[in-house]
């Protein structure tokens, strides 16, 4: 049923693809070597450098507090977002356009800007702590993904229900929580995990958070590399793929994995 | 009870959006013109720096031509996932899927083991008697392209499989019933019809790559400064805090031009809005 | 340059499932024959082979004295009106109508005239400059219209081409269709679901079930002598009676029904009957009736339909739709016999 494609096209998009997972590969190989330098292929297998992850306190120190900030940020960007995307669905035209707009802001203004500017007038100019500086600025980063898929599982809900529900006597909270919510609850799950997955990939932004005792899974890998360049960075990335392969997973699970095209 | 229903729940994102990002953003621009020696001096003083400019060419010209290899390679692949059969299409987008959900670090990380002086590269060259030194790819304005391109393709197929995905069969067939050649088809009616999405999909990756801080910083180092790594070493190294805001300032002004301009003209070249 | 269309035993797989079973066709040159079926039948599917969309299995189509069978799609020379319209929506209406002359290569001013005038026949001149966008679903049909007859194909193909009308249009463009149609005098298969588009619009139907050609005749050849049960029940048959025949008479033979209700049939109107048939009726074949010879019935629900009664009858041989005269309305309950009008009966042989 499919048009047929030229060959040298297929053998093109084949080497697309690739080139797209082998450097993801040699990252696997090059955690299992057993040399003290990185390498592909890896020469001797050893789990020895996922072990040593764990015995470096600094990885373990971020990447609790990665886990956090991606699940408070998140958490906080939802709690904003939902009820954001909510008004703008449900009064879609009395409310004004440039409401819309200042929801994707964080992803039009560059992020190392905004990471510079949250930097120098909230943590510094305002005093709030290194701490929750990054959870606010993370909930910001993502908050366009929140508004945005919130918004277009909303876009398609009909709101009569809603006014049923309301008609046979149930409160508009209780209404939105028991009605509502159920029906946009594949846009929630897939802007929760959008969203927890830049948090916790975020380097633009932390960068400029971090101070002492605090810092990130990312920025901790930076700063490991300038010092070390040995497989353990590539074990950590396995690590952070295993999320990646974890989320994916939970997609398939709740959504089907054809959700993420739209 | 309506009327607070609609602004109340708009009120948190909004005061936050305002308080957190507009206002520190328009404060960092703000600073830039408050400067003793008069209000563009900032701006003279980067504009006459060689250094400081080369640095915007450079993140001007990798983000064009990242830009440009992305839209090709990107469009040819997903002209074909958009004519794979369902499961093999799944596969492919999986495939697409995963480095996109996988950190900037991480992937910029693999083209350090790739291309470094004892990296892959170099390993086979060498063995195959190719060089006899190994190369120097490393911080080149050739390693931060390859990391980039590689770090925005997925973006842009995933981006524009939506795309050739939304031209109707039927259309094609028309064209094709009509007397068109599939390569008439392809230029005459699917590109033109993929034209706005291909101006979304370039925007995309031109204001990732142009703002992008963490690809230069690995694979560019020192070297091969970008707009990104040298606002960060002038605020977090030399503390030059004017300095920086005017980085900011200038890449705030173009990242909305490019957005604002191009995308009134993906409007306007689309032909199935209304 | 008016040619015929000949399908010949095509057969058509979607993964195993067979779609198309050993299927032939032929449209004499000038001729409009509808594919006339409920969804899956399979005639999108013979339109979209014949279209070249689709491969079949095996079988051949040949257009004239061209085999086009193996044929590209964009070299069959087709013009194919899509259930959808499927207008190009980056090009306005001319340039929609002249898509296909500048694939020929016809030059920009001649494709400009002869795409305006086709826009003139289809009486659009004045959307020329229109984006499809900005176009009722009427008018988009009948650019998708221009666009397909410009090129003067030699057979036109219409799918499903009225469904997303409404009603009124639907019954306007198809009138507007058959007379572009036989202006041009253009060889036109048609698939329709919809049986008073496909007579009122067909020199010939063919109604189609699971890939097969069930009959393939007249509009009125169709509607009053189907050839078997299915075509029967789909022109609106509603009763079909099995019987068996227990005694023959020269010409008269009696044939008895499940439950023993009898019946005499004169071969001189039916022609030769065989031992085991169908009777086909509508429910104006079987009247309901105080008396005479005719299946025992009792009478059910009645319907005025301005004409006659109708009643749901429950008899020995199952359920019964039949008609009873306006002077004599009989209440639910009433029993009564169903007395055949021969005229309006069918003789059929009981489904394989």
């Amino acid at each position: 049923m499919t048009t047929r494609i030229h060959p040298v096209l297929g053998a093109f998009a084949a080497l697309v693809f690739l080139f797209l997972l082998a450097p993801l590969v040699i990252i696997v190989g090059a955690s299992l070597s057993d040399t003290s330098y990185l390498t592909f292929p890896p020469q001797g297998l050893t789990l020895r450098w996922f072990a040593n992850i764990f015995e470096i306190s600094a990885f373990r120190n971020t990447a609790i507090t990665s886990f956090q900030v991606a699940i408070l940020g998140t958490a906080l960007s939802l709690l904003m977002g939902i009820p954001a995307a909510y008004a703008l669905n449900r009064y879609r035209v009395e409310l004004p356009k440039w409401l819309s707009t200042l929801f994707v802001l964080p992803i039009l203004v560059p992020e190392i800007v905004f990471g510079f500017s949250l930097l120098k007038s909230i943590t510094i100019g305002f005093g709030l702590p290194v701490y929750p500086s990054l959870i606010l600025g993370h909930a910001l980063l993502v908050l366009p993904y929140s508004v945005r898929v919130v918004g277009a599982s909303l876009a398609a809900f009909d709101f009569s229900v809603e006014e049923a529900a309301i008609s046979l006597g149930c409160p508009p909270l209780k209404t939105f929580l028991t009605v509502v919510l159920p029906n946009i609850r594949a846009g929630v799950i897939a802007a929760f995990i959008l969203a927890f997955i830049t948090s916790i990939n975020d380097v633009s932004i932390s960068v400029f958070l971090t101070g002492p005792g605090i810092s990130t899974l990312p920025i901790q890998i930076l700063a490991h590399m300038e010092q070390f360049f040995d497989p353990t960075i590539a074990s950590v990335s396995v690590l952070l793929m295993l999320v990646t392969v974890g989320v994916m997973a939970i997609v398939e699970a709740t959504l089907g994995l054809t959700f993420l095209t739209k | 009870m309506k009327r607070f229903a609609k602004w109340g729940l708009t009120m948190p994102a909004t005061i936050a959006v305002v308080v957190a990002l507009v206002i520190p953003v328009l404060l960092t621009i703000a600073t830039t013109f408050g400067e003793p020696k008069g209000a563009f001096s900032t701006y003279t003083a980067f504009f006459n720096s060689g250094f400081r400019t080369n640095i915007l060419y450079r993140t001007l010209r990798i983000a064009l031509i990242t830009t440009a290899i992305s839209l090709v390679i990107g469009f040819l692949t997903a002209y074909v996932i958009a004519r794979m059969p369902g499961r093999l299409k799944s596969i492919a987008i999986i495939a697409a899927v995963f480095p996109l959900l996988t950190g900037v670090v991480v992937r910029s990380f693999a083209w350090l083991i790739i291309l470094g002086k004892n990296g892959i590269v170099n390993d086979t060259l060498m063995s195959l008697g190719i060089i006899s030194e190994p190369l120097s790819m490393l911080y080149t304005e050739g390693s931060v392209i390859v990391a980039m391109v590689y770090l925005f393709v997925p973006l842009m197929i995933l981006t524009l499989t939506g795309v050739l995905e939304g031209v109707p069969r039927e259309v094609v067939e028309a064209s094709t019933s009509l007397g068109a050649t599939p390569i008439a088809t392809f230029f005459q009616v699917i590109l033109p019809l993929a034209v706005p999405g291909l101006i979304v999909g370039a925007v995309l990756v031109f204001t990732g790559s142009f703002t992008s801080y963490a690809t230069p910083q690995l694979l560019g180092g020192e070297q091969m400064m970008m707009m990104g790594t040298l606002l960060y070493q002038r605020a977090m190294v030399t503390f030059d805090w004017v300095g920086a805001s005017t980085i900011a300032a200038i890449m705030v002004v173009i990242t909305i031009a490019v957005v604002t301009i191009m995308s009134r003209m993906a409007r306007r070249l689309n032909p199935m809005a209304v | 340059m008016t040619v015929s269309l000949t399908i010949e035993n095509l057969s058509a797989h979607y993964g195993s499932t067979p779609v198309l079973k050993d299927l032939s066709i032929s449209v004499a040159a000038g001729e409009l024959v509808s594919l006339l079926g409920s969804s899956g039948c399979g005639k999108t599917t013979t339109l979209r082979i014949v279209a070249g969309f689709l491969e079949p299995t095996s079988g051949r189509v040949r257009l004239g004295d061209r085999d086009l069978t193996t044929l590209p799609a964009h070299a069959r020379d087709i013009g194919l009106v899509f259930q959808n319209y499927a207008l190009f929506p980056h090009l306005t209406v001319m340039e929609n109508v002249a898509f296909g002359l500048k694939q020929r290569g016809i030059a920009k001013p001649d494709r400009a005239k002869r795409a305006g005038s086709m826009l003139d026949r289809v009486g659009l001149s004045h959307l020329a400059d229109r984006l499809p966008s900005a176009l009722s679903g009427g008018q988009k049909q009948r650019v998708a219209l221009a666009r397909a007859l410009v090129i003067e194909p030699p057979l036109l193909m219409f799918d499903e081409p009225l469904s997303n009308l409404d009603a009124k249009l639907r019954v306007d463009m198809r009138v507007e269709i058959r007379q572009l149609q036989k202006a041009n005098g253009t060889t036109s298969l048609y698939v329709t679901h919809d049986q008073e588009e496909a007579f009122s619009i067909s020199d010939r139907v063919a109604i189609m079930n699971a890939g097969r050609i069930m009959q393939l005749d007249t509009p009125e050849v169709l509607y009053r002598k189907p050839a078997n049960a299915f075509v029967a029940s789909f022109v609106g048959f509603e009763n079909l009676v099995p019987m068996k025949v227990v005694s023959r008479d020269g010409a008269t033979v009696t044939a008895e029904a499940a439950g023993g209700a009898r019946l005499s049939f004169s071969q001189d109107v039916f022609g030769a009957i065989k031992d085991d048939f169908v009777l086909a009726t509508r429910a104006d074949g079987l009247v309901a009736r105080q008396s005479g010879e005719g299946i025992p019935a009792t009478l059910g629900t009645r319907t005025y339909l301005g004409r006659a009664y109708q009643y749901k009858c429950v008899t020995v041989a199952g359920e019964i739709t039949a008609n009873g005269a306006l002077s004599e309305p009989y209440d639910p309950g009433t029993s009564a016999v169903l007395v055949p009008v021969p005229e309006q009966c069918c003789i059929l042989d009981p489904e394989a």
